[in-house]
C-alpha cells in the first residue's frame, strides 16, 4: 500500500480525470494539480488518528437489507423516462457510436 | 408589519380565522420577490403561477374547512436540488438546465398534501457543493443582512429567501452544514435531522451516506412544524426509518431545567472571530440561567472530522455524479465524434470548477493503489466520530457550540482558497459523520451580522434539540431581529 502523498502529478491529474470521463485542458491540469496538492496535503492529517483496531463505517444505518414483496408495482412510463432524453430514437436513447 | 414579515404559526391562525386569504398571502410574498430578488438572486425559478393556483386551492380547503393544516395554504421555497414533477430543477448546475423531473421528490410530496403553496427552486451551490453560494453554476446569492456579503452555502438561497421575507419558510438540504451554516449566517432557524428521520427520494444526490433535507424557517416553532411535515418512513427510500416520529410541538415548550449540556472544547476553534465565540459564550450562559447545568466535554476526533468528510463526500459524489454523461437528461456537448469523447467534452462544459475539483478528489481516494490510504482510513475514522458522539451522550443530553467560526465573509473573500472555504463546516461537519442532529438558532450580531447557536442531540432526538433551542429563543430576541431588507418595508 503506497503511502498517500501530496506530490500529485500532472499524469496523475490527468489520468483521474480520464477515469472520471472529464476533459480537462493543459492549463486546467496544472490549476487543479496544485489545488488537489494542497487539499491532499490537509486530509493528510487523516493519518493522526489511530485507526488500527477501528471498523470502517460505510454506511451510518445498523446494516440491514431492506426488502420488498417481488411483485410488479406500478413505474415510470417510458416516455416520461425520455422526455428528458437529448436524442432518442422510439422508446431508446440513442448514443453516438461507441467504437469509430 | 406585512404579511411576509410573519411566522408559519402566526399565519396559520390568521388563515384559520380567515382573517387573510392563502391567495393575499402568497401574493404580498410574491410582491416582495419583485421588490428585492433582483438584489439577493436568491430564486433560480419563481413558480408564480403554480404558487397561486395552489393558493386558491388552499383557501377552498380552508374556507371548506376540510383537512387544514399547519401549512395549508402557507407559501414555501424549495432549495433545487428537490425535484418537482414538471418544473425545471437544476441543483444550481448548467449540466440540469431546462431539465425538468418526471417525479416529485417524497419531500415535495408531503407539503402538496399539507396544502403549502410552492413559490419556486433556490439558488445553491451547484450539487449543494460549497459554503457560499458562489459556486452556482448561475450567479451567486447575496446575503439580506449586507449584500456585499455571502448567504453561506450552499442553502444559501434558501436562507436568504427566508431572511428578506422572500418565503415564510424553505426546505434546504445538509451535508456537511449546508442548513445550518447558511441559517447561522443570515440570522434564521435551520435543522439537519438525523439521516434516515426524512426521506431523500428525489433529492438530487451529492452525497448518499451523508445527505439530509431539513427546514429552514424564522423561528424554532416553524422549524417544529415544517419538520412534522416531511419527517417519517417512506418506501421509496429504503435508508428512511422506520421508527415513528414524535410530536415536536408537544415538548417544545419543557425547557431546559435540569438537563445536562455539554461543550465540546474543540468546538472554539482557531480562527474563530472573537464576537462569535462571545456571542456563544453568551448564550450558553443564558441555557445555565435557564436552569441547565453546563459542562465541558472533549470530543477528541473533531480535528480529523474535515479531513474525512473531505475524502467521504467527495468519493460519494464522484459516483453519483457519473449519471450526468449527456445522454439520459440534461446538457449534452455538440460536436463529439463517439461516445465516450461526448462524456468527456458534457461533462467539462457542464460541471463548474468545483464541482469537478470534488469529483476528480473523489475519483483519486477511491483509485487502485490509494483507497486504503484515503477512503478506508476516512470511514474508520468516521466510526471514531460516532463513537465521541455517544460517549459524550452518556454524560450529556445535547452539546452546544458555534454553527460557524465567522460571521457572513466578502462575496469573492475566498473563492480562490479551496481549502480556507472548506473550513467554514469545520463545526457542522462532524454532525453529519457522526449521524446524529443539530439545530441553528439566532444568537445575537456581531458587527451587524448574525451569530447562529448550534445545539447537537443524539440521532432521532429531534424533539431534544428543538426543545433545547426553543427554551434559548424563548428567553432572548435575537430570532425577532430583521435583515434590513425585510425590514425596511415594514
Amino acid at each position: 500500500m503506497p503511502e498517500p502523498t501530496s506530490e500529485l502529478s500532472s499524469r496523475e491529474v490527468e489520468h483521474v480525470a480520464r477515469l472520471a470521463r472529464l476533459g480537462i485542458t493543459p492549463d486546467e491540469v496544472l490549476k487543479y494539480r496544485d489545488q488537489l496538492r494542497n487539499i491532499l496535503h490537509h486530509i493528510e492529517a487523516l493519518n493522526r488518528a489511530d485507526t488500527s483496531k477501528v471498523p470502517a463505517t460505510a454506511h451510518p444505518l445498523e446494516e440491514r437489507n431492506v426488502m420488498r414483496e417481488d411483485r410488479r408495482e406500478p413505474c415510470l412510463p417510458a416516455d416520461a423516462a425520455l422526455r428528458n432524453a437529448p436524442s432518442r430514437e422510439d422508446s431508446y436513447f440513442k448514443v453516438k457510436a461507441i467504437q469509430e | 408589519m406585512k404579511l411576509f414579515h410573519r411566522t408559519i404559526r402566526d399565519l396559520h391562525q390568521m388563515l384559520r380565522d380567515r382573517e387573510i386569504s392563502s391567495v393575499e398571502l402568497t401574493q404580498s410574498v410574491l410582491d416582495q420577490i419583485q421588490a428585492v430578488g433582483d438584489r439577493t438572486k436568491a430564486y433560480l425559478l419563481v413558480t408564480k403561477e403554480l404558487a397561486l393556483r395552489q393558493a386558491h386551492a388552499a383557501d377552498e380547503r380552508l374556507r371548506s374547512k376540510r383537512d387544514v393544516r399547519p401549512l395549508t395554504g402557507i407559501p414555501i421555497a424549495l432549495k433545487d436540488v428537490l425535484c418537482v414533477k414538471e418544473v425545471a430543477s437544476t441543483a444550481g448546475s448548467k449540466i440540469l438546465k431546462g431539465f425538468t423531473p418526471p417525479y416529485s421528490a417524497t419531500v415535495v410530496e408531503r407539503l402538496e398534501a399539507e396544502g403549502a403553496v410552492f413559490l419556486g427552486k433556490t439558488n445553491c451551490d451547484e450539487f449543494a457543493m460549497g459554503s457560499s453560494n458562489e459556486n452556482s453554476g448561475y450567479w451567486p446569492v447575496h446575503n439580506p443582512w449586507g449584500l456585499d456579503r455571502v448567504p453561506g452555502g450552499s442553502s444559501g438561497g434558501s436562507a436568504a429567501a427566508v431572511a428578506s421575507g422572500e418565503a415564510i419558510a424553505a426546505l434546504g438540504s445538509d451535508t456537511g452544514g449546508s442548513i445550518r451554516q447558511p441559517a447561522a449566517l443570515t440570522g434564521i432557524v435551520g435543522l439537519k435531522p438525523t439521516y434516515g428521520r426524512v426521506s431523500r427520494y428525489g433529492l438530487i444526490a451529492f452525497a448518499s451516506s451523508l445527505d439530509q433535507i431539513g427546514p429552514m424557517t424564522r423561528d424554532v416553532v416553524d422549524s417544529a412544524l415544517l419538520l412534522q411535515a416531511i419527517a417519517g418512513h417512506d418506501p421509496r427510500d429504503s435508508t428512511s426509518s422506520p421508527k415513528p416520529v414524535p410530536d415536536y410541538l408537544a415538548t417544545l415548550g419543557d425547557g431546559v431545567k435540569g438537563m445536562r449540556l455539554g461543550v465540546p472544547k474543540e468546538y472554539f476553534v482557531a480562527g474563530m472571530e472573537p464576537a462569535v465565540e462571545q456571542s456563544i459564550r453568551d448564550a450558553i450562559r443564558l441555557l445555565e440561567q435557564q436552569g441547565a447545568s453546563i459542562e465541558e466535554v472533549s470530543l477528541p476526533h473533531s480535528d480529523v472530522a474535515l479531513p474525512a468528510y473531505y475524502i467521504i463526500a467527495p468519493a460519494e459524489a464522484s459516483s453519483n455524479l457519473a449519471r450526468y454523461d449527456g445522454v439520459r437528461y440534461g446538457y449534452q456537448a455538440e460536436g463529439a465524434r463517439n461516445l465516450i469523447e461526448e462524456y468527456m467534452l458534457t461533462r467539462q462544459q457542464g460541471f463548474g470548477a468545483e464541482v469537478k475539483r470534488r469529483i476528480m478528489l473523489g475519483t483519486y481516494a477511491l483509485s487502485s493503489g490509494y483507497y486504503d490510504a484515503y477512503y478506508l482510513q476516512a470511514q474508520k475514522v468516521r466510526t471514531l466520530i460516532i463513537d465521541d458522539f455517544k460517549r459524550a451522550f452518556t454524560k450529556v443530553d445535547a452539546l452546544l457550540g458555534a454553527t460557524s467560526p465567522t460571521v457572513a465573509f466578502p462575496l469573492g473573500a475566498k473563492t480562490q482558497d479551496p481549502v480556507a472555504m472548506y473550513l467554514n463546516d469545520i463545526i457542522t461537519i462532524p454532525a453529519n459523520l457522526g449521524n446524529v442532529c443539530a439545530i441553528s438558532v439566532p444568537c445575537g450580531l456581531a458587527d451587524g451580522l448574525p451569530v447562529g447557536l448550534q445545539v447537537i442531540a443524539p440521532g432521532f432526538r429531534e424533539d431534544l434539540a428543538l426543545r433545547i433551542a426553543f427554551a434559548f429563543e424563548a428567553a432572548t430576541e435575537f430570532h425577532k431581529a430583521q435583515s434590513p431588507l425585510m425590514g425596511a418595508a415594514a
